[in-house]
This record gives C-alpha cells, structure tokens and sequence, in this order.
C-alpha cells in the first residue's frame, strides 16, 4: 500500500506530541471567543483536541501528519 | 510562524489524560461536588438531622421590610452556605488550573448578586412584572458585561458549564429513577427524530450555501446535539479549519440566547402544559445552560400558575429530552462524522483512523453522577410510602438539594450574562447564520409537533 501523509506522521508521532499542536484549556478559550460562555474547554466532550499552528486546524490529539516535529 | 503559533503561549508536550481525566476535566468535579453534597445529605438525614439550615433560600415577601427582616436573622446561614460553596468551588477550580486570588474575589461578586436575583425572583408582585430569576440574572449579566465591561479576570469564577453541570447532577437526586427509566426511551426516541432532522438541514444548508463541508457539520452538530460542546466535539473529530469553531460559536450562542426569552413566552401564548413546554424546550434550545434558563422560567411560570402542570415537569421533561436523549450521543456523531470525513470528504494534510474509543473519551461524564444521584435517592428513600415520603423526605432530604440546585441554577445563568461580550465573539458571516437559521426554524416546528401533538400525553403526565 502506498505511503500517504498520515501514515508517515503515524510513523513519527501524533500531534500531542507536536511542537505545532496546542490544547491547554485555557489558551483554547482565549482563541475560541465565547467558547467559555455556553461551554468550556475543560468539558469532557473535547477530550484531548487542538489548534495546528502548522495546518491551521483544529484537530485531535492523536491525528498526525507528515510535518511532524517533536517537542 | 503562523499567527496561530504566536498567539498561543509554548506549552510542554501534554501526555494522554487517562486516569487524570478524574480531576482535570470539569465532568468529573461536577461529579465529585454534586455526589459529595448528596452524600453528606443523605448522612444527615439518616440520623435525624438536615443540611436544611445550610442550604437557605430568600422567602418569599411582600414588602421590604419583610424582606430585610428575612435577611437579619438569617445571615449566619447565608455566610455559612457562601464559605461551603467557596470552598468546595475553590478546591475545584483550582485543580481545575484557575488561580484562587482570581476565583475568590470574582465568586463574592457572583453570590451577592446572585442572592439580590434569588430574593427578586420572591417578590410577590415579580411574576407580574416577569421577573423570573433566569431571565433578570441572564439580562443583569449581560448588561454588566456589555455596557459596564468587567476585567477579563473575574472570568474565573464565572463557569457556565461547571454551575450547570453540579446542578444537574443534584436534580438527579430529585428525580426519581424509576421516571428516567419510564420516560427515558420516548426521550431518545423523540430527540433522535429531531436531531438527525435538524443536523441534516443544516448540514445540506450549509454545503447548499458553498460552506465547507467540515463547517457545515460543525455547525449542524451545533444545531442538533449540545449546542456549543457539540461544535468543538465535532470540530475536532473531523478537523476542521480553525475559524470554523469560533463561527459555529457565534451562530449557536446568538441563537441560544435569544431562544431564552422565546421559548418559554411563545409556549405560554401557546398554552402549552409545563411538561410539554419542557420537552419542547429540550428539543429545541441549543445548549444545556440555555435551555435550564428557559425550563427554569417556564417551571417558574407554572409555579406561578400561568401555565398548567407544576416546576418540576417542566424541568424534569427539558433534562430528559436534552440531557438523556440528545447529549448523551455526541460519540457517536463524533466518531460517525469522523468516519465521513476522512473517506467521503476532502483528503487532508493531516488526520488520523476514526477510533470507537471516542465514544467514550467525548461522552459528557456529568451524566453518570446525574444517573447515580437519582439511583441513591429512590434507593434510600424506597421503603416511605407518599406520606411519610412528603413529611419526612421531602423537606430533610430532596428539598434542600433542590434548593441548593437551584443556588448552583443561577450561578450559571449569571455566568453566561457576564461571560458573553457580544462585541468580542468572531465575525460569522451570513451563510453560516443562514444554514444555522434553516435548521433552526425547522427544528423549532417539528419540535413543537412532537411535543405538543405527538407525544403530548407522555409529558403532561411525566412526574404527575
């Protein structure tokens, strides 16, 4: 099977271990203008997910991609 | 460097929560609080005593001198009930990352006018004047917030989802389980109906409109499950841009809001029963703190008896319809829109295999201590015939949790007044306001058929 980007980014690591990666609860909210006003950050339905600042996306904790970069 | 990359502070490299979920997720302290406090509550009650004195709430007046009478030899409870939820709310948040100098001075400030609402709502003219409290804590928190401005800081101890969360675990120990059980499926089944309706005329709306399909999801989930939680659940699962969340954000809150103050007048004007004017509410608001401001206001209108039926149905229908039958699903949307993503639509840079798992990491734990409350109470409390049950268990036991339910009820609805600065939410354009629209209006209709019509019978006899 062809190699695609996500499966070499499998290979190296997943985005929470991504120095592009960010979750913290509270940078989050900061970033998510009203996010804290009828939900939060800290709720259970966001599990561990965050911002790519590499791709611009909000993504999980365990997606990953080929521009992987350890912390 | 993005402008991502420079806005958000370098954090070290976070490790997979697992067991620390326990007391890093707000699910879990909602838990803790509202089992603690039903614990302790129960432990009383055994040996003849009650948190009653603790859980103290204004009385109802006429004049103010009444009302000042009520207050002067009432004040030690009321100090004594401010230090218990500073202190459990402390140890709480702090856990939770909040700073204590913070959280302290922001909740004496949440409590006193918290207190001021509480006493309002009590006035014996203010159902008149339609003071009901959600709605005045709702319009005062605003008004601070929007036309006053407050420092950025006191945000730390006004927490929509944590008040809202401890206090639905509470209501479960006054809602019997054997009603969760006897209502719960037609709950699902109605809230199922209108979920899937409303995702799919949002989501077709929205891609109709030239939306990115990612968003349109986004916002669809928004529509149909939890509002706001819903929105960043399903951002995350299908990877969406990152403006994508902040529009659905906007969209749902302005919408969320506004259906505060219309649902519970329009199903007034409808003569609607308190029970089906709560289901109609749970089906049709878009966040859980939303819909218990206008559950609480239509229970507060049938207390008053401009509605038919009782508080408590109109309450217990909105958290069966929007507790039990839409929130508790958002996994699953999660893990299916995860699958629709990453093998019917665009391709991406980046993502990862849909795992089942999720099911369970993205379920809103709250709703095991809302389950587990109830189940201890009608367990404890199962041997009282109706008479015993209204003298002794009633006033020692379920009322006082009622009561400092309804403390930990306006705590968050002041929260979302002071924490929704209309001027700082992101610019969300007119499609996505559109799709949302379409949706909603759509839900709103098919809500009210279900309701009012289809399952009219089950929710005027829900708790009777």
């Amino acid at each position: 099977m062809a190699e695609t980007a996500i499966t070499k980014g499998q290979r190296r690591g997943v985005c929470a271990q991504c120095m592009h990666f960010r979750n913290d609860p509270a940078a989050l909210e900061a970033a998510f203008p009203g996010l804290a006003s009828l939900s939060s950050a800290r709720g259970s339905v966001r599990a561990d997910d965050g911002l790519c600042a590499r791709h611009e996306r909000y993504l999980s904790a365990r997606a990953s991609c080929a521009e992987f970069h350890a912390r | 460097m993005t402008n991502i990359d420079s806005a958000l502070p370098r954090e070290a490299a976070p490790q997979p929560l697992r067991w620390r979920e326990l007391w890093l997720k707000e699910d879990w302290w909602a838990i803790w609080l509202g089992l603690g406090i039903v614990l302790v509550a129960y432990v009383f009650f055994a040996n003849g005593a009650s948190i009653k004195w603790l859980a103290v709430t204004p009385a109802k007046w006429s004049t103010l001198s009444q009302l000042g009478a009520h207050f002067a030899s009432n004040y030690l409870r009321y100090v004594a009930q401010f230090i218990a939820w500073l202190a459990v709310f402390t140890v709480a948040l702090t856990a939770l990352g909040y700073k204590a100098r913070e959280f302290i001075p922001s909740f004496v400030v949440l409590y006193l006018i918290s207190v001021l609402i509480f006493a309002l709502g009590q006035w014996d003219k203010a159902n008149t004047y339609n003071l009901e409290p959600p709605l005045v804590a709702l319009v005062v928190g605003l008004a601070l917030s929007n036309v006053f401005g407050l420092p950025r800081w006191l945000d730390a101890g006004f927490r929509v989802e944590f008040y809202i969360k401890t206090g639905i675990v509470l209501l479960g120990a006054t809602l019997p389980f054997t009603l969760i059980v006897w209502a719960g499926p037609v709950a699902i089944l109605q809230a199922s109906i209108i979920s899937v309706i409303t995702f799919l005329a949002i989501y077709y709306a929205g891609v109709k409109l030239g939306l990115d399909r990612r968003l349109a999801a986004t916002l669809g989930a928004g529509g149909a499950v939890c509002g706001v939680s819903a929105a960043i659940a399903i951002a995350g699962a299908v990877g969406a841009k990152k403006d994508d969340a902040p529009i659905a954000i906007t969209v749902v809150i302005v919408w969320a809001i506004a259906m505060i103050f219309v649902l519970p007048f329009a199903a007034q004007a409808l003569h609607l029963h308190a029970g089906v004017g709560g289901a109609w509410i749970g089906t049709s608001e878009f966040a859980d703190a939303a819909g218990f401001a206008a559950a609480q206001t239509y229970g507060d209108l049938a207390s008053h008896g401009a509605v038919a039926g009782t508080s408590d149905q109109a309450v217990f229908a909105y958290t069966l319809m929007k507790v039990v039958g839409r929130d508790v699903w958002i996994g699953i949307w999660a893990f299916v829109l995860a699958i629709v993503a990453t093998t019917r639509w665009e391709r991406t840079e980046t993502g990862h295999k849909p795992e089942a798992a999720q099911i369970w990491w993205r379920f809103p734990k709250f709703v095991i201590g809302f389950l587990v409350a109830s189940l201890i109470v009608t367990a404890v409390t199962a041997g009282y015939g109706l008479s015993a049950f209204n003298k002794e268990v009633v006033p020692n036991l379920v009322g006082p949790i009622k009561d400092l339910r309804t403390w930990a009820f306006i705590f968050c609805f002041l929260s979302i007044g002071l924490t929704t600065r209309f001027r700082e939410l992101a610019r969300a354009g007119a499609k996505p306001f559109l799709a949302f629209s379409v949706g909603a209006v759509i839900n709103v209709i098919v809500g009210l058929l279900l309701s009012a019509i289809v399952f009219a019978a089950h929710w005027e006899n829900l708790a009777r």
